[in-house]
């Protein structure tokens, strides 16, 4: 899962970034609104936490050119406005959820985490697949009901496609939500921890489609 | 009208202006008449004497004539105020004529009590006929014969004096009558005229009714030229108060921005860290962020006290929140159900409004569990100058409050200045506000399970 955090006050961002990063998401940030709106228009993210009042470009404008521009991923506004007109203005732009400032990062995190499932069609903090089962608050996974152990790398890779189970997913893809932008695009690392979690999770879930990707599913082979 | 008014001022000028004015100018008509009227009856009196004597003198030898008819009938009538008589004077001996009217008396001669002529030889008095009425007599002495030894003949007549007073009575009585008719109809007219005059202020004073109710937001039309700088002026002075608040709203807007995204970086900071000195920061700094925001709140109310008025439309806002609100808690499938008729408006200001209503809502949502309903209507005024209120409902589908709870949340709302800031209901601005606006709130259980919300505010 990639998030972009557009926020102009330095510490803010850090904190933002370091958090984000520790609840295992591949993080960029931008500074101002040109910026943000450059990087939020031309890389895949699945999750945007935008600060209205920025210098360059403020961040009403800057959701409003996204979501004219079709980009559908859902946006936190995270402002110290915090009057209803500011937050229905918000809202009417283009975002999806609202977090006035000053506020606490569990209760940030809590709402990336659910911004972040709702939009791949969840509806509770928990997601399964047949007997593995993702607990997105603890960030925990379980097999039949043991837990197994991940490194951050492992699970990043594992939520991203628990998130999107069911589904075929590129390389590319896990590449451009796994990794922040100064990711080395070309190494072989998403082959290296698919294979450590086909080792880690039993039922042989994670099938390879070949030229295509990856699919994680519960049903059995269809040859 | 009151003492103390334009219109007093006005009327009160023209009245002074018109009672001083008439009763001299019927003086003056009244003299004028009578000057003219004793004049008038003094050359008929003269025309008489001059006809007898001509007409006397003309039949006479040593002895005067009797005159011929005078064409008054009133010399025939016995003490009729119309006299004349013909006598001997100067210790003369000769014929004595006199009207029929006078009968035996006789008339005082203005020649033997010493009276000097006027220029054409009249002596003129005025004294007692023989009924003892006040008469007006002419005199002329004429010597019969030779001038220096002819016997001298005192030629006399007399009118009533009654007559000419009467004349003159009735006349001032018509005067009298016509003056006050007069000084009637221009008090009427006086008083039309300060109406019509003072019409632009009673303009005026309606427009500043509308300002004050939102209706408009400035004093608009055309008005007479002596007004219009003060037109201008209070415009400018409406625009300048306007000014203050946005300005005033802009700053509380920054210092809110300044100080909250530290106060965020503070927070986030100290919470990483578990030791009692970061616990202490964390723990300081969440007071201050309340302290922030309870103040900044009431600082924007007290830019908002003593606006000039403004209206705000109800629905607009509610959809607005309703949107917002169902994309917030989209998780939960929440529905905001509203019954908000077009038309219905708010006295105040829409951010205030909207303020009361995000939170109200906002907290229904946080309880409901699929279902929010908001209800806005006005109520007509329920006394005699009361006035028009916005009633707004809000209730919820969710787990509700104890009655104990309930008086819990609305005493916080009477007990304004003890309350804490940040009581984690959201409730408390709302109170304030509400409050404010010289509303009221009331909790109840709703009929759809959860908590219902009445707002009582005034309505344009």
């Amino acid at each position: 899962m990639r998030i972009l955090v557009v926020e102009d006050d330095p510490d803010l961002r850090r904190q933002l970034v370091e958090a984000l990063s520790f609840a295992g998401y591949a993080v960029d940030a931008a500074a101002d609104g040109e910026e943000g709106y450059f990087l939020g228009d031309t890389e895949p993210y699945d999750l945007v936490i935008l600060d209205l009042g920025l210098p360059k470009m403020d961040g009403i404008s800057i959701l409003e050119q996204w979501r004219r521009a079709g980009r559908k991923y859902p946006v936190i506004i995270l402002t110290a406005r915090d009057r209803w007109s500011d937050k229905v203005a918000g809202m009417d732009a283009g975002a999806d959820d609202y977090v006035a400032k000053p506020f606490h990062m569990e209760e940030l995190l809590a709402r990336v985490r659910a911004q972040v499932r709702r939009a791949s069609g969840h509806a509770t903090s928990e997601i399964e697949c047949g007997p593995l089962r993702l607990d997105t608050k603890t960030a925990r996974v379980s097999y039949e009901g043991k837990p197994i152990k991940l490194t951050s790398h492992e699970y990043r890779l594992l939520a991203y496609l628990m998130h999107h189970n069911g589904r075929v997913v590129s390389r590319t893809e896990l590449v451009e939500h796994l990794y922040d932008q100064d990711f080395d695009r070309d190494s072989n690392t998403i082959e290296v921890f698919i294979g450590r979690l086909r080792k880690k999770i039993p039922g042989d879930m994670i099938k390879t489609v070949r030229g295509l990707g990856y699919r994680l599913t519960a049903e059995p082979d269809e040859v | 009208m009151r003492f103390n008014s334009l219109a007093f001022r006005l009327f009160a000028a023209a009245s002074v202006w018109t009672f001083l004015v008439l009763p001299v100018a019927g003086f003056a008509i009244y003299s004028l008449y009578r000057q003219d009227v004793s004049e008038s009856f003094d050359d008929r009196i003269r025309t008489l004497l001059t006809v007898i004597l001509a007409d006397s003198v003309e039949r006479a030898g040593f002895e005067p004539g009797m005159p011929g008819d005078l064409g008054e009938p009133l010399f025939q009538l016995t003490n009729s105020g119309w006299y004349w008589q013909i006598r001997p004077t100067g210790g003369a001996q000769g014929r004595r004529l006199a009207s029929p009217s006078l009968a035996n008396a006789s008339l005082p001669s203005p020649y033997e009590s010493q009276v000097e002529p006027d220029d054409q030889g009249t002596r003129w008095m005025s004294s007692r006929g023989p009924a003892n009425e006040p008469v007006r007599i002419a005199e002329m002495v004429y010597v019969l014969g030779d001038e220096a030894t002819g016997p001298r003949y005192s030629f006399t007549v007399a009118g009533p004096l009654e007559w000419l007073d009467e004349r003159i009575a009735v006349f001032r009585t018509r005067l009298a009558i016509a003056l006050a008719l007069a000084g009637a109809a221009l008090l009427a007219v006086t008083f039309l005229q300060v109406r019509y005059g003072l019409l632009p202020l009673r303009a005026i004073e309606r427009r500043l009714a509308a300002i004050r109710s939102g209706e408009a937001t400035s004093l608009e039309g055309e008005l007479p030229v002596e007004i219009e700088p003060l037109q201008h002026e209070l415009n400018a002075l409406i625009k300048s108060n306007q000014d203050i608040i946005d300005r005033a709203r802009t700053q509380v807007g920054n210092l809110a921005h300044a100080l909250k995204t530290p106060l965020a970086v503070i927070i986030n900071e100290a919470n990483e860290d578990k030791s009692p000195f970061a616990r202490k920061v964390a723990e300081q700094a969440s007071l201050m962020r309340d302290q922030v925001s309870y103040y900044l709140d009431r600082a924007r109310m007290a830019a908002r006290a003593g606006t000039i008025g403004r209206v705000s439309e109800v629905r607009p806002i509610a959809e607005g929140l309703q949107r917002t609100l169902e994309r917030i808690y989209g998780d939960k499938g929440i529905r905001v159900l509203l019954d908000c008729p077009a038309g219905v408006r708010f006295q105040g200001e829409r951010q205030d409004l909207e303020e009361m209503l995000g939170n109200v809502l906002d907290n229904a949502c946080k309880w409901a569990r699929t279902k929010v309903y908001f209800r806005a209507a006005t109520r007509p005024a329920t006394t005699r100058g009361g006035r028009v209120r916005l009633i707004v409902t809000v209730d919820d589908d969710g787990p509700g409050l104890t009655e104990q709870e309930r008086a819990r949340i609305g005493k916080r709302g009477q007990r304004l200045d003890e309350t804490k800031p940040g009581t984690g209901l959201g409730l408390s601005i709302v109170n304030d506000l509400v409050h404010s606006y010289g509303g009221r709130i009331e909790f109840s259980a709703s009929r759809h399970g959860g908590l219902n919300v009445r707002l009582d505010l005034p309505a344009a």
